[in-house]
């Protein structure tokens, strides 16, 4: 087991230096650096470009500029924003705080209704109900979540004669209305995401509930309930926590359009804004904080199939 | 009905069947199915709700909204289309390679996939896009890298598989040269499963597109792609709403009818 974890880890690792060292050389890669956005506006001046260019360490070699990058990053300083002068660490935090309670909410509702829905479905595979919700599942992992959002848009001024307000407020300032703010954020996420679970959960109760020991439990004379419920679902629980796994790394992704369509002031549009805006310190470190929550989930997927299932221990 | 390939017609393949056939009759000749022009403007009729003349209504400067989802089939699903491909024969090559090769190359290039596939897909496509700067070069190019790892692990676990097989060991003693071994034998029991790979991405390959198009990041505007449509549907969303439910609509079936497709195919290679 320890073996096995620190095999991941070291793989992990390394897919995440070398993607960090990826973004480093992409972005300089490409022609029109902040110097240049700055000295178009004032005219080319060589004294001042170079002046300019010896602030941000650009005059540096590219592979001074990674290992400074690099190191520093080790000690927990991802730099200052290039156009806001704030830390870096602080954007990703507030960021992350705002994508961290749109995927939260998103997971837990998602859940509660994915996989019961998948349950129903599973114990009447080939009925109608089993046809209906298959067709919700792929309604919703066919339509794009950002059309959702827009039509879901549509569906509330029409309606209810209600829009979403347009400033973001924090949970802490002014929950009720910061809830109503994530409402449709959260509901197009989690069209998406229920239809995912119910899919992935009703083959697994389909496989579960054709196997003997579920014969042997219905022709002892168990009660339905504790068939599906106490003896299925119990063994399709450990596949699926590691699917939530998969879930949460799709969210994350997810959110990068549905925070663009909605406003809110998340982690993917830190990315996207910096990313357009040539933000160098920002785009490297908003990327690694993301590919580092995306390497630690799958590491736990990862290990949760080690607890759960002790032939992959060894 | 017994179809060739597909056996036995499902009511639900049947609508798959018929949506692609549409799909397929707009990106052929959308002039045919849409008199109006994509492109040209008229301000004096903008953003008019469906009505006989217009079909899905105009946007903010008068185009035709039917004519541009219409002609927009063309460039949504060639570009998905098109860079799956590229990823397939990139990602699909490689893996072949590597998986019957093995060493060094094969360890590299795992690597490689790895750094791609930390990234979630559109966020690598985000940083792709908004870093190249948008157009369909970098669209195709973005989603190719995007792609071109899971091609890759598939064909490589499939050679791996192949080669392990005693044909090809009997191959190899009978004296045949490794590429035609590998052409010969390995390829053809990959194949499949590049190409159903390649059915099971087109959806999500395209919801990548879309959503990329919808940032901003896609085809240069005034071409009609559907998620770029979108994104300008965005400003007008509770004045014009038809702007914003036509494309998204025809990405939905589009993806629908894909995904019917790909399940056919996969439980009718899995049975045999």
């Amino acid at each position: 087991m320890l073996a096995l974890i620190a095999q991941r880890l070291a793989a992990s690792v390394a897919a995440a230096a070398l993607s960090a060292l990826a973004v480093f050389l992409l972005v300089r890669a490409v022609p029109g650096d902040i110097v240049g956005q700055m000295l178009g506006q004032t005219g080319g001046d060589p004294t001042a470009e170079l002046a300019l260019r010896a602030f941000f360490g650009l005059d540096q070699p590219i592979h001074r500029q990674f290992l400074d990058w690099l190191g520093r990053t080790l000690t927990g300083d991802l730099g200052t924003s290039w156009y806001q002068g704030r830390a870096v660490t602080t954007m990703i935090w507030d960021a992350f705080r705002v994508t961290l309670e749109l995927s939260a909410l998103t997971l837990l509702i998602s859940t509660l209704i994915g996989v019961p829905l998948g349950v129903w479905a599973g114990i009447r595979a080939g009925g109608p109900v089993d046809t209906a919700i298959q067709g919700f599942s792929m309604f919703g992992l066919s339509a794009p979540v950002f059309w959702i959002g827009l039509m879901l848009l549509v569906g509330a001024a029409a309606v209810f004669d209600w829009s979403p307000p347009f400033a973001y407020v924090g949970p802490e300032e002014d929950l009720p209305e910061n809830l109503s703010i994530m409402i449709l954020p959260v509901a197009s996420l989690c069209l998406l995401q229920a239809a995912a679970y119910a899919q992935f959960v009703r083959g697994l109760m389909v496989n579960e509930l054709r196997r003997d020991y579920i014969r042997t439990a219905q022709s002892k004379g168990l009660r339905p309930y504790a068939v599906y419920v106490v003896h299925a679902l119990r063994n399709v629980l450990i596949p699926l926590s590691t699917f939530i796994g998969l879930i949460l790394v799709q969210i994350l992704g997810g959110v990068v359009v549905i925070e663009s369509l909605f406003s809110l002031p998340g982690l993917g549009r830190l990315i996207l804004s910096a990313i357009q805006g040539r933000d160098y310190p920002v785009v490297q470190g908003a990327l690694l904080f993301v590919v580092l929550i995306a390497i630690t989930i799958n590491l736990v997927i990862d290990l949760l199939y080690g607890v759960f299932d002790p032939r992959l221990r060894t | 009905m017994i179809l060739p390939g597909l056996g036995r017609l499902t009511p639900g393949l049947a609508f798959g069947l018929v949506i692609l056939a549409t799909l397929a009759l707009m990106v052929a000749v959308p002039g045919w199915i849409a008199w109006q022009s994509p492109i040209a403007i008229d301000p004096s009729r903008a953003l008019q709700a469906p009505s006989a003349a217009h079909w899905f209504g105009t946007d903010d400067v008068g185009r035709d909204v039917f004519a541009r989802v219409v002609y927009g089939a063309r460039v949504t699903l060639g570009l998905v289309a098109g860079s799956l491909l590229i990823a397939a024969l990139i990602g699909g090559g490689l893996g072949l390679i590597a998986g019957s090769t093995g060493g060094i190359a094969d360890l590299t290039l795992g690597r490689l996939a790895d750094m791609v596939q930390t990234f979630p897909p559109i966020i690598a496509g985000v940083v792709l896009t908004g870093i190249l700067g948008p157009g369909a070069g970098n669209l195709i190019l973005a989603l190719a890298v995007v792609y071109i790892p899971t091609f890759f692990r598939i064909a490589r676990s499939g050679a791996v598989a192949e080669a392990a097989r005693p044909y090809v060991e009997a191959g190899r003693a009978a004296g045949s040269s490794e590429p035609a071994i590998l052409l010969r034998h390995i390829l053809p029991n990959v194949l499949p499963l590049v190409v159903l790979q390649y059915v099971i991405l087109f959806p999500l390959a395209l919801q990548i597109e879309a959503a990329l198009g919808f940032l901003g990041l896609g085809v240069a505007p005034p071409t009609p792609d559907w998620g770029a449509i979108l994104e300008q549907g965005k400003n007008f969303i509770l004045v014009a709403w038809w702007l914003s439910l036509w494309p998204g609509l025809f990405l939905l079936l589009s993806a629908i009818s894909v995904t019917i497709l790909g399940r056919v195919l996969k439980a009718r290679w899995d049975d045999a």
